[in-house]
């Protein structure tokens, strides 16, 4: 137990140890596991907005699988391009370690997002404002995925050093990654789960377009104005 | 199989195209195994665009599914068939050196990069496939992923044609093998990595520069004619639609549809 402890320690001390010691699969997988954990305790407090009893229950459910399930899922459709872009610039060397870089900025992020669920609950304790629930978890994530960013440059450190095109690659993953996230937060709605709503794991009308409502909400400004 | 997914591994590393390997004037790619393994490709590419009309609200068109997948390899075929014969006779017209068989056996490379990209994104066209209702994203979104697969096997197409052109010129070629000094950033031996060192002839330049312009304007209005490859959920299906319009038009349409 200690041991593990000191683990997260260096993960979010950004040692390279994370990213460079060990076989290449169980330390991806390691972090992963991570991933896995603290997502689950992010989303599980989450979902208890509406309450944790009778059917309630299950909303925390369906959110304390679905952060993880964003984070991974994202990660695994945005891979393969990674890998292809990764070898034809010639760093397909290093690209054990760049995903064990990645993988440990996530689980580094959702690490902070843990730390900061007791916030929420303290949140969700003084109001009960559906919309504010929502912006108060928007701003939780904003935090967690910024400070993710330090530990995300941390851990690319070596790479960039060993060879400056890694940079260029790095910005390449948050781009894609990014733009398949947008879409995967919106399909996965809700995650808080409205209190005057049933519960649900998909909204009925779960199969949109996060950038085409952003097209049609920017469209309707600009032609109001 | 294996061997010929490996033989695009090494295009994609580089390593079939750097100077070492390209001595003898040529890439050492075998043209029917690499066109195999870019078949398949096409086919996944195909079926992740055509995953669109399987779950669209109007319920699963299957035919449209099958109508995809078949058509992307063709795509990339005709495409080649097209612009090839005129690249041939132009390369040796000006008087480059490569031989016919070289010059396929350079494009069956670059196509496997274009195909190896598109491929590789599959998963993220396929998802938002599965989750957008809306046909103009996906059109887009379809058009943005094939530009930058279409430019990254153009760019691999150039660069080694430069290098081809070190190798076969008279003067000597320094390979860029030699230790790096303290202090200087190994350079990795990327696909499309650009070597320093005398070009070919201005000529030749000129027209693999055209050509590549040629490619990617002939691969949009071919994919118009082949269309529909996503399938409107407003029309019925067809193997192809009536012949109207281009390519970029319909482009700047949809991107406008996308604001109404």
């Amino acid at each position: 137990m200690t041991a593990y402890f000191h683990r997260l320690d260096d993960l979010l001390r950004g040692h390279s140890a994370i990213t460079q010691s060990g076989r290449v699969p169980r330390a991806a997988l390691w972090l992963a596991a991570q991933v896995l954990v603290f997502g689950v305790a992010y989303g599980t407090a989450m979902g208890t907005f509406g309450g944790v009893l009778g059917e309630r229950f299950w909303q925390v459910a369906y959110s304390a699988a679905k952060v993880p399930l964003l984070l991974l899922v994202t990660f695994c459709i945005g891979l393969p391009s990674f890998f292809v872009l990764n070898t034809l610039y010639g760093l397909r060397d290093d690209f054990g370690e760049a995903v064990r870089a990645l993988l440990a900025a996530q689980a580094g992020m959702t690490l902070i997002l843990a730390s900061l669920a007791p916030f929420t609950m303290l949140w969700y304790a003084s109001s009960a404002d559906y919309v504010g629930a929502t912006l108060f978890n928007g701003v939780m994530f904003a935090v967690a995925t910024f400070s993710a960013q330090w530990l995300l440059r941390a851990f690319y450190r070596p790479l960039v050093q060993r060879q400056p095109r890694h940079r260029w690659l790095l910005r390449a993953w948050l781009a894609i990654y990014a733009f398949v996230a947008v879409q995967m937060a919106w399909v996965l709605r809700p995650f808080i789960g409205d209190p005057s709503q049933p519960v649900q794991f998909f909204r009925d009308d779960a199969w949109g377009n996060a950038y085409v409502v952003v097209a049609n909400l920017i469209w309707e400004t600009v032609r109001r104005w | 199989m294996l061997k010929w997914l490996k033989d695009l591994d090494r295009i994609l590393r580089g390593e079939a195209t750097n100077l070492e390997a390209l001595r003898e004037g040529r890439i050492e790619v075998p043209v029917v195994g690499l066109s195999f393994v870019i078949l398949v490709l096409g086919l996944i590419t195909g079926s992740c665009v055509g995953s669109f009309a399987v779950f669209r609200p109007r319920g699963p068109f299957f035919m449209q599914l099958l109508a995809s997948t078949v058509k992307v390899p063709a795509l990339f075929l005709l495409t080649l068939v097209v612009t090839f014969p005129s690249l041939y006779v132009f390369n040796a017209l000006v008087g480059s050196r490569l031989t016919l068989l070289s010059l396929l056996r350079l494009l069956v490379a670059a196509l496997g990069v274009t195909l190896a990209m598109l491929a590789a994104f599959g998963p993220i066209v396929a998802f938002f496939s599965v989750s957008t209702t809306s046909y103009p994203f996906m059109t887009l979104l379809n058009v943005l992923v094939f530009s930058i697969g279409g430019m990254l096997g153009l760019k691999f197409l150039l660069q080694t044609l430069h290098r081809l052109s070190l190798v076969s010129s008279d003067q000597p070629v320094f390979l860029p093998d030699n230790p790096p000094g303290p202090g200087t950033v190994p350079k990795p031996a990327g696909a499309l990595d650009k070597v320093e060192g005398y070009t070919l002839g201005k000529q030749v330049r000129v027209v693999f520069r055209c050509w590549v312009v040629v490619f990617a304007l002939v691969g949009a209005q071919m994919s118009w004619v082949l269309r529909p490859f996503i399938g409107d959920p407003n029309r019925e299906f067809e193997w192809f639609r009536a012949r109207e319009s281009n390519f970029f038009q319909s482009v700047w349409y949809t991107f406008l549809s996308l604001f109404s």
